[in-house]
């Protein structure tokens, strides 16, 4: 959440012989996070197109920086309807995605919420979500696409399956974890069941359900991917499949670097939508 | 009922009708193998301020979740007024140790919680805008909880616990986190609050001189399990401040006294 906090006393000689107790302490040296980030990743093309050049690794292996650029373009600098071009397939992949992940997650918050409240739904689902949580879901994709067929649905029902539990068990968690106080004041005030648990349980779970959504917009798209490429007529599985097909590493690569871009949007997104949602952050738990 | 409450009381005080009465109450934890209130009896006059204080895990905090009607019991009699308590009452406002607000509501919203539950606004709610102001939180009905500095929390908790008008406030070591000045502060205003409501106070705490100060009457409370061990009347005129308080010629024979009952079985 927040930035790494390096300091680079050690490396400092004023610190080292300062005085211990006379000087006022020093803050910390800021480093400048984005600029480290930046050199590393100049660092890592160079040392990948280097590579490439020196090593003389064939390009159906690893292809050079230049080759998934002009790849990544062909597939960016066309028209929008361009069935050629990245937008029509990002589209449905995110798309589904994103419908996936409304009612997988949306079932996960209807089911954690009555887990959480009834120690009875509790007992008859825990070994459920248990069993299926350590099952490799993914694994279950073929049967998905047998049952949901190769047209949207079995995108969806995956990307569903997969975002499912991660909201799921965060906010039966996050559900839980109500300080009894606050229960106890509810009560005192004859609050009702639903009362207690807008009031006081959905906000209390609000930063659990936020981290659970975070990994569930991940699976989103993995799902929906892992669904293309069991058979699809539209999405970026299909075009990492397509691309693989005839060779095509540049293709491949280019299609991975628009799918890492929009996990860092979405992650993004998520976490300036959290900010803002909860707002009382951590100085609110005290 | 209430111009007798708002004069001043010197020496005899009037004579009021019980509102609380508990008669040899019983409970016990664990399915009955911890005892924590042996058989207590306690009446409590309307609009009286009483103070109860006893060895730590004697069974206080029992005793007003009881009375709040958040915890049940195993035998005895609980009554506000000529109603058997059985569960949380309108006519009960209870303040908790910490403020407990609910860090994602403004203070007013904390404030006006009472009257958004528990089927919504009673009759003769009072104005959240007019608790703020008496609480010296006029400024702060839109701040969050975590802008308030502890004392201000607690106030904001106390205004809470008012709002809905209820008889009787059950307040357990409301001011046990805050610093020593902060709190002789609190109980001023406590006890102004209480003087121009009228209402019936039953506050816990382990402070004796903030037992003295605020109560009309101190009950002191054994070991577990936990009984009645002394009733002391504290008949210092009101209103009290935290200077004239120890200088009058009863306070150090009762602070003594509690003491006294406190240290003989073994408190802190
Ligand atoms: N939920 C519970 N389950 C089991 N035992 C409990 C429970 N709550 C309280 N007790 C026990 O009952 C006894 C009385 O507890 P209580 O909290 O009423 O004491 P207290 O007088 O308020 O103490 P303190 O001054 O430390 O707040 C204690 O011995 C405690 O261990
Ligand atoms: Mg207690």
């Amino acid at each position: 959440m927040s930035k790494p906090d390096i300091t680079l006393a050690v490396a400092d000689p004023t610190i080292e012989s300062a005085p211990a107790s006379e000087s006022p302490p020093r803050a910390p040296r800021p480093v400048n996070g984005t600029l480290i980030a930046g050199l590393g990743l100049v660092a890592l093309f160079a040392g990948w197109a280097l590579a490439v050049r020196f090593l003389d690794v064939p390009s159906y292996i690893l292809p050079s920086p230049a080759a998934v650029w002009k790849a990544l373009w062909s597939g960016l600098a066309v028209s929008p309807s361009d069935p050629l071009g990245y937008y029509l397939p990002l589209w449905g992949t995110l798309k589904n995605a994103a419908i996936g992940l409304a009612a997988g997650g949306g079932l996960g918050l209807l089911l954690g919420s009555l887990m959480a409240e009834s120690r009875t739904i509790e007992k008859l689902l825990m070994p459920y979500a248990f069993a299926l949580q350590s099952l490799p879901k993914v694994a279950i994709a073929p049967l998905v696409v047998i049952w949901f067929g190769f047209g949207d649905g079995s995108k969806i029902a995956i990307a569903g399956l997969l975002s499912f539990f991660p909201i799921l068990i965060n906010s039966f968690t996050g559900l839980r974890s109500v300080d009894p106080e606050k229960i106890d004041l509810m009560r005192s005030l004859s609050a009702s069941r639903f009362e207690t648990y807008r009031i006081v349980k959905l906000p209390n779970a609000a930063p659990y359900i936020f981290a659970g959504l975070d990994m569930a917009v991940v699976y989103a798209l993995l799902g929906t991917i892992v669904a293309e490429f069991l058979g699809a007529q539209q999405g970026m599985g299909v075009v990492i499949t397509q691309a693989q097909a005839v060779t095509d590493v540049a293709g491949v690569f280019a299609a991975l670097v628009i799918l890492g871009a929009f996990g860092i949007l979405l992650h993004g997104i998520v976490r300036g939508l959290e900010q803002r949602v909860v707002h009382w952050g951590n100085r609110g738990r005290k | 009922m209430r111009a007798t409450q708002m004069a001043p009381v010197t020496g005899l005080r009037p004579v009021a009708p019980t509102l609380i009465q508990i008669r040899n109450l019983k409970k016990t934890y664990a399915a009955g193998r911890v005892q924590a209130l042996s058989n207590i009896n306690l009446d409590i006059a309307d609009g009286e301020f009483v103070c109860v204080v006893g060895p730590s895990g004697c069974g206080k905090s029992t005793l007003l979740r009881i009375l709040a009607g958040l915890d049940d019991y195993d035998s005895g009699q609980v009554m506000l007024g000529t109603k058997t308590v059985s569960g949380p009452s309108r006519d009960v406002g209870v303040v908790f140790q910490q403020a407990n607000l609910l860090p994602w509501l403004t203070v007013r919203e904390n404030v006006a919680l009472p009257l958004r539950v528990g089927g919504g606004r009673p009759d003769g709610a009072d104005d959240v805008d007019r608790l703020l102001e008496v609480a010296g939180l006029k400024d702060f009905g839109g701040r969050y909880p975590y802008e308030l500095s502890g004392g201000m929390q607690q106030r904001a908790g106390i205004c809470r616990a008012l709002v809905r008008n209820p008889r009787i406030l059950l307040m357990d070591e409301p001011f046990g986190a805050l610093d020593a000045l902060t709190r002789e502060r609190m109980n001023l205003e406590l006890q102004r609050i209480w003087q121009s409501t009228g209402k019936t106070v039953m506050l816990i705490t382990h402070s004796i001189s903030e037992a003295i100060f605020l109560a009309d009457r101190v009950i002191v409370m054994s070991a577990r399990p936990g009984r009645v061990l002394r009733e002391l009347t504290v008949d210092i005129p009101r209103p009290r401040s935290n200077d004239t308080i120890i200088s009058h010629p009863d306070y150090p024979a009762l602070a003594k006294e509690i003491r006294a009952l406190l240290t003989g079985q073994g408190e802190e």
